[in-house]
Formats: structure tokens, C-alpha cells, sequence
């Protein structure tokens, strides 16, 4: 019976001859429409500070009349910079900025995984867990975060300071593993050092960024296992003809 | 040439359907009425009509009543065929009570041609 | 060839991901790109699309190359009206020696291409495509309101693969995305959107409200308004025609009917001045929906949204049986008889002090046989409810047409709105200026109230002197009209209801001689009821003042349910017959009501705006005891025994044939030459009256301006949408402002 049963089931999947290998759908837990909550609705005016507005004009300034809706990008950020994290009321200024319609805004902004449209803590923890970051042993790197900051992939802490994500590359394969805390790098991290950045982030005091081996950036770790030799000079292995 | 043409034409015999004169005309028609005649008894018996015989034979007279100003032979050959086949409709049962019942009932109303009656029935 | 020359502009100008994101702005500067570039006619190429040489101009896409020669090409993204967007893929074909498929839509063709449309690499391509879009489409096709009318089922049929090879169902099953909250007319399915992004386009290119977007990416892509918003605007509806699937449907029409049960006639709408050809489907001797009919002169392939969804108006409120006002004042139903020997014996008493009103949704043939009976019974007020300027104005055809034509606006590169609002007024008028705002570089200016009219538009005030300001050409507007190509002055027909209408009218007119081009005439009257230009062609008067003169004693009120006249402003004794085919404002006052057929329920002519004759057929036929409004104005003159002279829609239509042999050349348009209407000198031409207003403003005023409309339950739907949402809007305001 159970057999038969078996067979079915793997008849079902392969369903003859031209079945094709798949895997489970990897689906963002992003929400792509808005919710009004009360820390962010339409309401909850924005606006950006003097200092900012300054930066405005100048950004502005980059793009011909006519094209200035290519600014859109650099004031979300901006705005984003300035919250913390993007609400809907950020959105709209921009558009107002840009005279555009809210809608093309709001597509721009949920386009891309690094705007965020939900509170996000003081520090970014972004852990990279793809294929370099995994095989290093990001696994154990996201979970420290996760226990020390008692939150889950995706949570803010209550005190508002941190957010945890699960990032794709950032770029850094290299100095696998790393987190990136809003703008800076840590690289090369162990368990160890994660905790320490945290406890450290705790405090408000920022650990220096880079790798954390000894390395300066991404040169080879000890010494240099090619290339060794002085670099040969110009004209080097050309025909004596030339 | 165009005179023979007429003449011929008014001297044309058609070609008959049945009787080739006013007389075998006649007794086909008196045939028929007989032989309704005889046949009602059993068609208000076989088809339990709310009708008496008397009024059956009325009806049968009225009906060989209406076509009396024929006079073509060969329209008359054709009524006769056409009462032949209702009668032996009637007979094998073919029809209903209700095909029977048709002969009492006036035929449905006229449809309106002027506009206002056209317009009250609502057709157009 | 608006439209090619843009879609290369557009194409060289962003990749098919962005284009989407192309708002009127963008869209105008590329038009101006355009626009400059020599204007010398360009040398034919050719191609060959399936071995067949064609001859196209440079910047042809290949799909339209294939269009030429009669090969469709699939697709569901490109829409010959929209921005080419290229996201499909649908479209892929071979062209020989291009390493990949390349898209149809979006790839000018170069010289010498060999297109292949239906090779085995083309095949495939679109078996490919099909299989990506069904495997996240739902197959809930049995309780899909588009089944049957989809693009997808029937390109899935004809090219698709036969089988499936979806084990994912097994392990994670389909995509869903959660439906979306966009208003009382569009139901949304959003599993069902294969991303066409017709609808976006549609919002923000021809609508002009940029509520629609795609948010998030890839496999998260929806298409929505991201906040909780209704898409309202009176072009919605359109976008459940252009959705290719069952994403957006109808939603007074959701599970009401199949394709294939419905009869389809072809019919003219009558809600607005514009005269849109229309599809009424029909089943069972009932109005189901109303479906936009492709006329490129008038409403292209649009519909407004009043002329779409209150067809629900056309079952409710209706009139079923004649009824006369007992002397205890209640309205009782009483036979055909009864009624018509009731109107027959006032009608005698009256003594040819008979007059008649004519609505908004009277037509040219009931207008005809009211205009015959009551001259007969010697009256002479003949009247329409919309009023025009007074005097001998509407002897000429020219001065109450919409002249420049509502294709010919398109043209247009200046434009004087004076008191009128054509986005509520004539929303599919409106599209065409705002086609020409978009790709024309059309300016536009405005005089009257702050209104939005989905177009960039200059406001000059409200002040009526501004008229003048504008005419004499004093006003900075002024060098712009004089120095356009094709200027038009746009008037709105509310605005010459003024006291100073005729002032109005007669400056504006002597401006437009001055104005006026070789095959151009700049003057227009954009009416704002269907009835109104065929009542001034069989020669009503205009406004009800003459009525209220006259004194009547016998008053017939044809569709007229403005309620511009009350009781009070006629004799006590005076008997007013109502005919017309809904309970509204003129039954409510009438002392016998005679029930006619609505604009579906009858074959007749309704004159456009524009001067064009067009005609409606009947689908339906009339509820309970109600009879076409002429056939009842027939029927009255026979019991007065004095029967018009026609029984039937032919003689009739030749009867109307003498009093204006335009009204029966139907769907073409008479040229009105502006050199016969000069302004008659007689009129004063001090324009005095205050400041100018129109009477929709907003979207809420748009949706209930006849009797159909009135009795439409979507209709007061739509409103209290608009109303809800403008609540919300000033409450979030209010909290701000706390």
C-alpha cells in the first residue's frame, strides 16, 4: 500500500519524462503595498532638515531640467539618511520635490531591497549568508546576532537600536564572512567578534570597521603566496626587435 | 403569328387534377361531405369533444359552405384532397382534441394595420 | 503618425523595465524630441515578413510591419494607443540572422529584414512565454468573469504547449497576490495579472491620474496603488477592457453572464454630448453591459465611465404604464386609452396654447414628431431645457457645434477653455486634448473656476472680463492663440445660459473670423446633452423662458427632467404631459405621464456634439406598456384628430430628411463653414454678468447628470466612493493639522 502510494507520489512529481528539477520559491518577507500603522502613515509629517535641504538643491542641481526625476533615487536615500528608515510621508515629499505622482515614488521605492519601508533600528545588522559568506560560516555568525540581540531575522529590537536582515552579496566575498552595520563592513568575522561588535554597538560605541583577522583589506592572509619577486620594469619579455 | 398565339391560349385545356368536368367535380365533393357525415358520430365519440352531432354536422356544413363560390375544377379537386387528408387524420386519430376543437374556434384575431391599434397592442 | 515616430523616441530613450514609469512629463519631452526632428518625408524600406515584401517607413515596429500585410502577431503588453512597454514577450519572433528572437513591439524594423512569424524558433518562443505566464496564473478560469473574451485562454489555445509540465503545484503551489480595493467599478483578481502593465499606461498616459504602479520586484512584482486608495477617475472603466486577463473585470457585471450567451448590438451612448458608439450586451430582454465600439473619430475606443456603468440606471425608476393625476392629486396607471383621450380632451381645451420642452435625452425623431404635432394644434413654443443664448443664434448650425471636431482637437496647438470643464463634461473630449497636451505640445488656458483637468492648463481667472481681455487681444493668452497653427476656443454650453451669453457668444465668434484657417475653424460650442444639437437642427428654441411667457395650457415635456421649470412658473390650470422613460423630476409634476423607451429600447438619431448624426438600435425592448416617444406623440395626434402624416420610422426619418437633410446621413459629419455665422450685430456686446463658473467640478458632480444616470444604484455607489475617500483625505488633513 505504501509502496503503491510512493509510486504515485513520484509519478505525480515526475509526471512522465519532461519533468523539470525545481526548488521551493524563495519569496521576500517584504510587504509590497502599505499598511498605515501608527509609526508610519501619511500623517507623520516630514520634512528634511536645513542641512539636508542644502543637500537637496545640490542633488537637484546634478540633473538637466526635465530629468530631475532621476534625483528620485538620491533623495529617497537621503531621506532615508535622515530617518533612519523610509516612511510613506518621506515618499511623498520626495515626490513633491520632483513634482511627481506619489505612485512612481512608491514604485522606485519598493523596487529596491535597501530602501526600508518599515521602522528600522539605529544599527542595520545586514548579515551576508550567500554561497562565499555561507561556506565561511555565516550560519553561526547570524546566529550570534540573533541570540544576543534576542530578535529574529527581519525584528527590531524594542529599544530600537537594532534590526536584524539576511542580505544577498554585498560584495565582500573575500573577507568571508561579513556583516555590513549600516554603512560600514566587518569582515572576516568570527562568532567572537560579533559579539563583540555588538556589545560594543550596545554602548554606542562604534568598533572600527574592516577585517577583523589582522588584515589590512583583501590582500592574502600571512604572506603573499605569489607574485613575490619584484615587478619586472617596463619593456619586459618584449622581442629584442621592438 | 401573334393572333394563334391568343387563340391558342384561350382554347388551352389545362390539365386536370382529378375531375375533367364541372359534374365528377360535384361528386367528389358530395362524396366527401358524406363521408364526413357518416364519420362524425365516431369522431365525437373517439375524441370525447364537448360537442354534440348536431353541432358537428352544422359545422361540416359550414365548413363546405364557405368554398361554395368555387367554381375552378381544379381548385375544387384540391379542397376535396385536402378534406380526403383531414378526414383521414380524424379517422386514424392522428390529430388530437384539440386539432378537432380548432374548427370552433374563430381564428385568431386580426392583427391591427392602423397605427393607433398598432400602438394600444403595443405591435409594431 | 503621432505615434511612430514617439515610440522610437520613447524606445531609444529608456529600456522596456522603465518605460512604465514614464509619466506625462517624460513623455512630453520626448514628444518635443520628436517633434524636432526634419520633417522631411521619409524613404520607404523594405522588409519582408514571411517571405511577403512590405513597405513600411523608417521606425516602424515589425509588429506593425506584420499588422500592414494582415499577420497578427500575439501579444499582451503592446496596446496600439499606449506606450510600447516590452514585457510580455509574447511578441517574440525570428528575424533571420539575429542570434535570439527579438520582441515585435518594441524592435524598429531595419532594412531587408526577414521577419518569420510562424517558424519553429518563433514557435517555440511563444510556447515558452505562454508556459513562464501560466504557470503563476490561476486556473480559475470557470468562475473568471473574462472567460471567454481572455487574451490569455484564447492565445494559450492557439499558441501554448499542450501539456504542463508545473510540478511545482506539488510542493509550494501558485503565486497569489492579494486583491486590491480600487473603487465600485473595477474588480480587482490580482492572482489573474500577468504584469502587462496595460492598465498603468493607461492611467497615467491617457487618463492622466497616476494612481496605478508596479511596487516590489520579481517574483513580488503587483500591480496596485501600493496605499489603500480607490482608482477613481471617469475613464476606470477602460482598463477592464485593456486587461488582457481576468485581473481587472467589471464589478456591477461580475458573475452575471458568459460571452457567448449575450446578444451584442451596436448602439450610440447617449449620456454625454460626444456620442460614443457602443456595444449593449444583452440577454434576455435585459441591458447587461455596455462595452466601447471603435470609432476613430469620436471616442476612439474609450468610454467614459457614466456611459459604461449606469446602464444599471436603465431597470430601475423606470415608467412602465401611462398614468394621469386623479383629482385627488395621486398619479394613477391607467390604460393606453385612458391616458391618451385624457391628454386628447386638455389638448382641445387648450386652443393652440400648447407648448413643448425637450430634455436631455430626446431624439431627433421624437423631437421631430412633437415639434409637427404641436404646430399642428397651431402652438409655437417649442423649447429645449439647456438653454442657449437668446435671439436668432441657433439659426446658424456653426454657432452651437463643437466645430474644430472632436477628432480635430487632437490637432489643435492652443486651446481657450471658456467656463467649461470637458474632463466631467466630455471626458472622451478631454482625452483628445490631453493626447494633444502630451504629444501636440498643445497649450491650453482656462477661464472659470479652478478645475483639474488631468492636464497641465493655464488658469486665467474667473473674471468674465477676461473674455473680453482675451478677444481684443490684449491678453498675454491672446499672442498664443494668434500665433498657433490650429487655435481653439472651446465654450462651454452652461456658460451661454447667462444673461451675457450672447455677448459671450458674439465676442468670442467675431475673435474666432479673426482667428479662423484655411480648413479650421477655431470656434466651439462643446454641448453638454446628447439631445441638445439635434433640437437646435429641427429648430427648437433654446431655455425655458419662452415657455414661462407663453403661459401654456397644454405643456409636453419630452425627456425633460432637468427640472429647470416648477409648477409654480406655469398657469394653475395648465396640463403638463410628461413622456419619457423614467420617473424624475418631470414626471413628478406632470398631470399625465406617458411611459417611452429608453436610448437602448429604440432605434433613433441623437446628433453629436460635433454635428454628427448617429443612431441608436434597439436592443431591448421597452419595459411593461412603454412605446417609442414619437409613436406616442403619433398616437396623441390621431385621437386630436389630426394624425401626422408618417406611421412608420421610414416616413418618419423622410420627414426628417426635409427639415435637414444632414440628420439622416448617418455617422457623417456636415461641415459647418464659419464664414455664414457672423454675430449679429444687434447684440450688445458688454459682457456684464459675474464671475464664470461651471457645474462639475469635481468627480462627484460627474456621475448623476440625467434621468438614467439618477437611477443608476453604481452610480450612487461611485459617489459615495468619492465621498468617502475625500472624507478620509480631510480627516488624515485634520490630524495633521492637530
Amino acid at each position: 500500500m505504501l509502496a503503491k502510494c510512493a509510486t504515485r507520489t513520484l509519478a505525480n512529481v515526475y509526471g512522465g519524462l519532461r519533468a523539470i528539477a525545481t526548488s521551493s520559491v524563495q519569496r521576500s518577507d517584504n510587504l509590497f503595498v502599505h499598511r498605515d500603522t501608527p509609526e508610519d502613515n501619511p500623517n507623520i509629517p516630514f520634512e528634511f532638515t536645513a542641512e539636508n535641504k542644502k543637500r537637496v538643491e545640490a542633488i537637484l542641481s546634478i540633473y538637466p531640467e526635465g530629468h530631475k526625476r532621476g534625483a528620485m533615487i538620491p533623495l529617497l536615500d537621503l531621506a532615508q539618511r535622515q530617518y533612519g528608515w523610509l516612511p510613506i510621508s518621506a515618499m511623498h515629499k520626495v515626490a513633491e520635490i520632483l513634482d511627481l505622482p506619489n505612485m512612481r515614488v512608491y514604485e522606485v521605492a519598493t523596487f529596491y531591497t535597501m530602501f526600508m519601508r518599515k521602522p528600522t533600528g539605529k544599527y542595520h545588522i545586514q548579515v551576508c549568508t550567500t554561497t562565499p559568506c555561507w561556506l565561511r560560516g555565516s550560519d553561526e555568525i547570524l546566529e550570534t546576532c540573533k541570540k544576543q540581540l534576542g530578535i529574529g531575522v527581519g525584528d527590531t529590537t524594542k529599544d530600537k537600536k537594532f534590526t536584524i536582515s539576511e542580505v544577498e552579496c554585498l560584495g565582500a566575498c573575500v573577507n568571508a564572512p561579513m556583516v555590513a552595520v549600516n554603512d560600514d563592513y566587518y569582515e572576516d568575522l568570527t562568532a567572537k567578534d560579533m559579539q563583540d561588535i555588538l556589545s560594543d554597538l550596545k554602548a554606542d560605541k562604534i568598533s572600527p570597521p574592516g577585517p577583523r583577522n589582522g588584515r589590512f583589506a583583501s590582500e592574502p592572509a600571512g604572506n603573499a603566496t605569489s607574485l613575490t619577486e619584484e615587478p619586472k620594469g617596463p619593456g619586459f619579455g618584449l622581442q629584442a626587435g621592438l | 403569328m401573334a393572333g394563334r398565339e391568343a387563340v391558342k391560349r384561350a382554347v388551352q385545356q389545362v390539365r386536370p387534377i382529378l375531375s375533367v368536368d364541372r359534374e365528377e367535380a360535384r361528386k367528389r365533393a358530395l362524396n366527401l361531405y358524406k363521408a364526413w357525415y357518416r364519420q362524425i358520430p365516431y369522431i365525437v365519440m373517439d375524441y370525447d369533444i364537448p360537442m354534440t352531432v348536431e353541432q358537428c354536422r352544422d359545422k361540416l356544413r359550414e365548413e363546405f359552405v364557405k368554398n361554395r363560390h368555387v367554381s375552378d375544377i381544379r381548385v375544387i379537386d384540391m379542397l376535396v384532397i385536402k378534406g380526403q387528408m383531414e378526414l383521414k387524420e380524424s379517422v386514424e386519430i392522428w390529430k388530437q382534441k384539440g386539432h378537432i376543437m380548432r374548427y370552433w374556434k374563430e381564428s385568431q384575431e386580426p392583427k391591427p394595420t392602423d397605427f393607433l391599434s398598432k400602438f394600444i397592442q403595443g405591435v409594431n | 503618425m503621432i505615434r511612430a515616430p514617439l515610440v522610437k523616441a520613447l524606445g531609444a530613450l529608456s529600456s522596456p523595465t522603465h518605460q512604465i514609469q514614464i509619466g506625462s512629463r517624460a513623455v512630453r519631452t520626448t514628444a518635443v524630441i520628436a517633434q524636432q526632428a526634419p520633417a522631411k518625408a521619409p524613404e520607404k524600406i523594405e522588409v519582408f515578413v514571411d517571405d511577403i515584401p512590405v513597405q513600411v517607413l523608417p521606425g516602424t515596429t515589425v509588429l506593425q510591419a506584420a499588422a500592414q500585410i494582415g499577420v497578427e502577431i500575439p501579444r499582451f503588453c503592446y496596446h496600439e494607443r499606449l506606450a510600447v512597454a516590452g514585457n510580455c514577450r509574447m511578441c517574440l519572433v525570428e528575424v533571420e540572422k539575429s542570434p535570439k528572437p527579438v520582441a515585435a513591439c518594441a524592435m524598429p524594423v531595419m532594412k531587408g529584414w526577414r521577419i518569420k512569424t510562424n517558424s519553429d524558433l518563433t514557435r517555440k518562443a511563444r510556447e515558452g512565454v505562454m508556459e513562464f505566464l501560466l504557470m503563476n496564473h490561476p486556473l480559475d478560469c470557470p468562475i473568471c468573469d473574462q472567460g471567454g473574451e481572455c487574451d490569455l485562454q484564447d492565445q494559450a489555445m492557439a499558441f501554448g504547449s499542450d501539456r504542463s509540465r508545473f510540478t511545482d503545484i506539488n510542493y509550494t503551489g501558485k503565486r497569489a497576490v492579494e486583491d486590491k480595493d480600487i473603487g465600485p467599478l473595477v474588480k480587482t483578481i490580482m492572482t489573474r495579472c500577468i504584469h502587462c502593465t496595460r492598465c498603468v499606461r493607461f492611467a497615467s498616459e491617457i487618463a492622466g491620474v497616476d494612481d496605478l504602479g508596479t511596487t516590489g520586484r520579481g517574483n513580488d512584482m503587483q500591480i496596485g496603488t501600493y496605499v489603500e486608495k480607490l482608482f477613481l477617475t471617469e475613464l476606470s472603466g477602460n482598463v477592464i477592457d485593456l486587461c488582457p486577463v481576468g485581473a481587472l473585470t467589471n464589478k456591477p457585471y461580475s458573475f452575471v453572464a458568459r460571452p457567448w450567451e449575450i446578444r451584442k448590438v451596436s448602439s450610440i451612448d447617449v449620456l454625454d454630448a460626444v456620442g460614443s458608439n457602443i456595444v449593449v450586451s444583452t440577454r434576455t430582454n435585459e441591458v447587461l453591459r455596455i462595452l466601447p465600439r471603435e470609432n476613430e473619430d469620436v471616442n476612439e475606443e474609450w468610454l467614459a465611465d457614466k456611459s459604461r456603468f449606469a446602464c444599471d440606471g436603465l431597470k430601475r425608476q423606470r415608467l412602465v404604464a401611462p398614468m394621469v393625476r386623479m383629482p385627488n392629486g395621486e398619479l394613477q396607471a391607467v390604460e393606453w386609452e385612458g391616458a391618451l383621450i385624457a391628454v386628447a380632451k386638455a389638448l382641445k381645451k387648450a386652443n393652440g396654447q400648447v407648448a413643448g420642452v425637450s430634455g436631455q435625452l430626446a431624439d431627433v425623431e421624437s423631437l421631430v414628431a412633437l415639434k409637427d404635432l404641436v404646430n399642428r394644434l397651431e402652438g409655437e413654443t417649442l423649447v429645449t431645457e439647456q438653454g442657449f443664448i437668446k435671439g436668432a443664434g441657433s439659426d446658424v448650425r456653426a454657432n452651437y457645434l463643437l466645430n474644430s471636431t472632436i477628432a480635430g482637437l487632437e490637432e489643435a496647438d492652443a486651446v481657450l477653455l471658456v467656463g467649461t470643464n470637458p474632463r466631467y463634461e466630455a471626458p472622451l473630449v478631454n482625452t483628445r486634448l490631453r493626447k494633444a497636451y502630451v504629444h501636440n505640445e498643445l497649450q491650453i488656458a482656462s477661464i472659470g473656476p479652478k478645475i483639474d483637468l488631468s492636464y497641465q492648463h493655464e488658469n486665467l481667472g474667473a473674471d468674465a472680463s477676461l473674455i473680453k481681455d482675451v478677444c481684443s487681444g490684449t491678453h498675454a493668452f491672446s499672442k498664443v492663440l494668434e500665433g498657433a497653427k490650429k487655435p481653439a476656443i472651446i465654450i462651454g454650453a452652461d456658460l451661454l445660459e447667462r444673461p451675457d451669453g450672447a455677448a459671450i457668444h458674439a465676442t468670442i465668434l467675431d475673435y474666432c473670423q479673426k482667428l479662423k484657417k484655411k480648413d479650421w475653424n477655431p470656434f466651439n460650442v462643446l454641448q453638454n446633452n446628447a439631445a441638445q444639437v439635434g433640437a437646435l437642427d429641427v429648430g427648437y428654441q433654446a431655455g425655458v423662458e419662452a415657455v414661462i411667457k407663453a403661459q401654456p395650457k397644454v405643456l409636453f415635456l419630452l425627456n425633460a427632467d432637468a427640472g429647470k421649470l416648477t409648477r409654480e412658473q406655469l398657469p394653475k390650470d395648465c396640463f403638463i404631459v410628461y413622456i419619457g422613460s423614467h420617473g424624475d423630476n418631470g414626471a413628478s409634476i406632470a398631470d399625465a405621464v406617458l411611459p417611452g423607451a429608453a436610448y437602448t429600447e429604440k432605434q433613433a438619431i441623437y446628433v453629436n456634439t460635433e454635428g454628427r448624426p448617429q443612431q441608436t438600435l434597439t436592443a431591448v425592448s421597452p419595459p411593461g406598456m412603454a412605446r417609442e416617444d414619437w409613436k406616442i406623440l403619433r398616437a396623441i395626434s390621431e385621437v386630436v384628430s389630426t394624425p401626422l402624416p408618417y406611421d412608420t420610422l421610414d416616413e418618419l426619418r423622410s420627414r426628417l430628411e426635409d427639415l435637414g437633410p444632414h440628420l439622416t446621413r448617418l455617422g457623417e459629419l456636415e461641415p459647418a463653414s464659419l464664414s455664414e455665422a457672423g454675430s449679429q450685430a444687434t447684440i450688445s456686446k458688454s459682457i456684464n454678468g459675474g464671475p464664470i463658473d461651471v457645474k462639475q467640478k469635481e468627480l462627484r458632480d460627474y456621475f448623476m447628470t440625467d434621468a438614467v444616470s439618477r437611477a443608476s444604484p453604481t452610480m450612487a455607489k461611485c459617489i459615495s466612493a468619492v465621498n468617502k475617500q475625500q472624507r478620509q483625505n480631510e480627516q488624515a488633513k485634520q490630524s495633521v493639522a492637530i
